[in-house]
């Protein structure tokens, strides 16, 4: 388990580099984890993602499921490919500071 | 990068994530004393794996067998030598011959390093059994496999993958941590989804009391495999079954299987039959999962504390037998691209469900074109028992793994036009196989079986 | 030294294999079938069970169809076996003349019995040859070779190649029928032979019993307990699985798309 800090605040990750508690969340940790998967700069359809997942992971405590982020973003499977490079389970959660997915996924 | 002396090794779980699968993990100084003692408990309990030690005699039919080794070409990865990472240290402190006449017949004393190639390499083993199939005397690697991962799991050496699930199975009852109101937000969703795109009115229900049928889907049908999901429900409501999934126990499949064969695969099975009490059920349906339904068909009976007495059955079962007596309507026009079917190792070598998956594909699709060699001789996904590792060298592996199989898919044509179907009725093997049709750029499009059924029912 | 070989040596052999034997199999009892961990082929009848092993007991079906090129080695290998040991028994107890029963003279059964012997014996030695040569220059089965491996190819091969030059220079090294039923006779018996007796004196019999000895004693501690191993694994895994009936509780399709279930109201059923 590591910490790093990002803007003065210490924020706890585990092996995976995931957040460990996701109410430490901030846009600052979205913009940081940013080039680690690939991402060079976040546009405004990856906050839409980003706070779609964080609404749902606060309503549900699980990332939707993939169908779901798709139609209620309005992002096709391919675009959310090309916004978050590393895949939508692993990029985008991490990102928005969800765990990391488990199962067979 | 976890690697050990120039081994891969997944990610390992923390003594926290140890923790919460009820394990304390042993200190290095005396790892190497108790793994003697689990393993001297081991081969007291279990014959296959007695006789897998006694029996070898490296005569080396396995290898090309292994699509580990042939992906790897690490000798270690050759299934009769990953077995002697634990049959040396058997001959040494377990047999005659080892202690008096040693490294001559293969016997080596027991010490950290050892441990560590036991967590390398065991857990680069699908677990698939085409070794057990193509050895002459039917010794079953894979109970080498298995007793290898259990006394690594008393060590306190577990993936951070398996120990997630594990602790996931315990605290949710599924794989993927998801709890009953998303559950049933997803299912809600699916059933919005359906009558847009099938026009077909349905629900899903969720824990309904006094259900006949207790269908059990794999939890990653809920982020990924949406077809999937809707392809059962739509089966279930069109014969009319009066059906429920249990929140208790949304997962066909069974980590603890693949790691801890005591508590945690007991613990999701003591789960199921609580579930199938409660609601009243007479049947329970299992959905595609590979290692869940071998560990459902053939470890429920021997797993659970207490008699077990409703049937459990595959949903593919169930659907061949309705096709096979004429009550289903498909239409395979609906399926109209060419598909291939990846047989599922524990399907096919494990739980004799080959021949009903072929009844169901050829009624729901036009163009079925089988994989050589295929049935029980199938090559695994290169995904089997769980070895989704997505750390950079881990994936590496995945991709490597996986060559085998991306040789007889590209084999079969299907991908030729890039708009091919590869079906892959097992939850892994599909978490496998999407990013690697990518890698192996197979131009395929990676499915469920039962997702094709759902797109052929005929309603009116 | 011959006397001991052929004297003391084949009751300690007999000991240790029956013993050892004993001892491992015990062992193998004593742990359990836990799980049902039945494989591929699932034969629905015992009758079909039985086929499946002796399909592999005498085809080696499972290797034929995984490795061909080892079958060959292999099954030609076990095929020669067990006509030599066969040829053995009846031999030696027949003094040659076992082809009587099948209506020929005696010479000439003596003649068959050598012909075949020196037969199977060099057929024996070629696959040994080629089992050997295999595993020093096939990548994947050096790789799982170890030193016992060799070392017990070449104690096979030693017994075999010492057998043959007794069959093909019969007259130099080789012994007769006679004395050799003499030897075992009097093994039985618990009766000595007399030192000048020929089983004692041909020097290529005593090192053909002296290795065959040693390889009985190894049989309990080695991968020769495949011969058992085998059909101990094949019990366990090949094995009759009673599938559970299919069909589902309470459910009429017919009923079902008759009432239109799913079809939307107002598009109305069937």
């Amino acid at each position: 388990m590591a910490s790093i800090n990002i803007n003065g605040r210490e924020v706890e990750l585990d092996e995976d580099g995931f957040m460990v508690d996701p109410e430490q969340w901030t846009d600052d940790c979205a913009i940081y984890f940013a080039p680690g998967e690939g991402i060079n700069e976040l546009t405004e359809d990856h906050w839409k993602v980003i706070r779609y997942l964080r609404d749902y992971y606060k309503q549900f405590q699980i990332a939707p499921m993939i169908r779901k982020l798709c139609k209620e973003t309005g992002c096709s499977l391919k675009y959310i490919y090309e916004l978050f490079p590393t895949g939508p389970a692993k990029g985008s959660c991490k990102l928005a500071g969800l765990p990391k997915p488990t199962g067979c996924v | 990068m976890p690697t050990y002396k120039d081994m891969v090794q997944p990610v390992r779980a923390t003594e926290n994530d140890m923790k919460k699968i009820h394990i304390d993990p042993t200190p290095d100084d005396q790892k190497c004393d108790k793994a003697l003692q689990y393993l001297d408990e081991m081969r007291k309990k279990f014959r296959s794996f007695v006789t897998a030690m006694e029996s070898c005699v490296k005569c080396g039919a396995c290898a090309e067998n292994c699509h580990t080794y042939l992906g790897t070409k690490d000798p270690n990865n050759i299934p009769t030598n990953r077995a002697e990472l634990i049959r040396k240290i058997y001959k040494r402190y377990f047999t005659l011959e080892g202690r008096w006449f040693g490294k001559l017949v293969g016997a080596e004393d027991i010490s950290l390093d050892v441990i560590e190639q036991w967590y390398s390499y065991f857990y680069q083993c699908s677990e698939c059994r085409r070794c057990a199939r193509s050895c002459p005397f039917g010794i079953d690697t894979c109970e080498v496999t298995f007793v290898g991962r259990q006394i690594l799991h008393w060590l306190g050496i577990v993936p951070k993958l398996h120990a997630s699930v594990g602790a996931a199975m315990e605290k949710v009852g599924n794989h993927t941590n998801l709890p009953k109101p998303g559950l049933v937000d997803t299912l809600e969703f699916l059933a919005d989804d359906i009558l847009e795109e099938f026009g077909v009115e349905m629900t899903f229900p969720v824990d309904k009391p006094n259900s006949d049928i207790l269908y059990i889907p794999s939890s990653a049908d809920f982020l990924l495999n949406e077809y999937t999901l809707k392809g059962a429900g739509l089966f279930f409501s069109y014969i009319g079954a009066n059906w429920t999934i249990p929140s208790i126990v949304a997962e066909a499949g069974n980590f603890g299987y693949l790691f801890d064969q005591r508590f945690t695969q007991r613990h999701n099975v003591m789960r199921l039959l609580d579930a199938a009490q409660n609601l009243g059920v007479k049947k329970i349906v299992w959905g595609e999962c590979g290692h869940g339904w071998r560990a459902a068909k053939m470890y429920i009976p021997t797993m659970a504390d207490r008699p077990v007495p409703w049937p459990i059955t595959h949903i593919h079962d169930e659907v061949a037998y309705y096709i096979n007596t004429n009550q289903l309507k498909l239409d395979p026009t609906k399926n109209s691209k060419p598909v291939t079917l990846h047989d599922p190792c524990n399907y096919a070598r494990a739980c004799d469900l080959q021949e009903n998956l072929r009844t169901v594909m050829k009624a729901s699709v036009v163009d079925f074109r089988e994989m050589t060699p295929n049935k029980d001789w199938t090559f695994c996904c290169g995904g089997g028992s769980g070895i989704l590792f997505d750390d950079p060298e881990m994936y590496q592996r995945r991709i490597q793994l996986s060559a085998k199989k991306a040789e007889l898919v590209r084999a079969t044509g299907v991908g030729a036009d890039g708009n091919g179907i590869l079906c892959a009725p097992c939850s892994i093997c599909k978490a496998q196989l999407y990013p690697m049709v990518e890698e192996h750029k197979l131009g395929v499009e990676v499915k469920g079986l039962i997702d094709l059924v759902g797109k052929a029912l005929v309603w009116k | 030294m011959s006397y001991f070989i052929m004297q003391i040596m084949p009751y300690i052999t007999l000991v240790v294999f029956t013993f050892g034997v004993l001892f491992r199999l015990g062992r193998w009892a004593g742990s359990r079938i836990v799980h049902n961990i039945t494989l591929a082929p699932f034969p629905q009848r015992n009758s079909q069970v039985l086929g499946i092993f002796a399909a592999e007991a005498i085809f080696f079906r499972s290797l034929f169809s995984s490795d061909r090129t080892l079958w060959v080695g292999a099954w030609l290998m076990h095929i020669a076996l067990f006509s030599v040991i066969g040829g053995h028994i009846v031999g030696i107890y027949t003094l040659g003349e076992e082809f009587i029963y099948l209506g020929l003279s005696s010479d000439l059964s003596k003649e068959m019995s050598a012909l075949l012997g020196v037969t199977f014996g060099i057929l024996m030695l070629a696959a040994l040859v080629y089992l050997l040569i295999r595993r020093f220059t096939i990548t994947k089965v050096k790789a799982v070779t170890g030193p016992s491996d060799y070392l017990m190819l070449i104690l096979l091969l030693a017994i075999v190649t010492i057998g043959d030059i007794m069959r093909v220079f019969e007259h130099q090294f080789g012994i007769d029928y006679a004395p050799v039923k003499d030897f075992v006779a009097h093994l039985i018996m618990l009766k000595p032979l007399p030192l000048d007796h020929l089983a004692l004196t041909t020097p290529f019999f005593v090192l053909h019993i002296f290795f065959v000895q040693i390889l009985l004693m190894l049989f309990p501690f080695s991968k020769l307990m495949h011969v058992f191993g085998m059909f101990a694994n094949r019990w366990i895994i090949n094995r009759v699985y009673k599938e559970p009936a299919p069909g589902l509780p309470n459910v009429d399709i017919a009923a079902a798309r008759q009432a239109g279930i799913g079809v939307p109201s107002g598009e109305g059923g069937v």
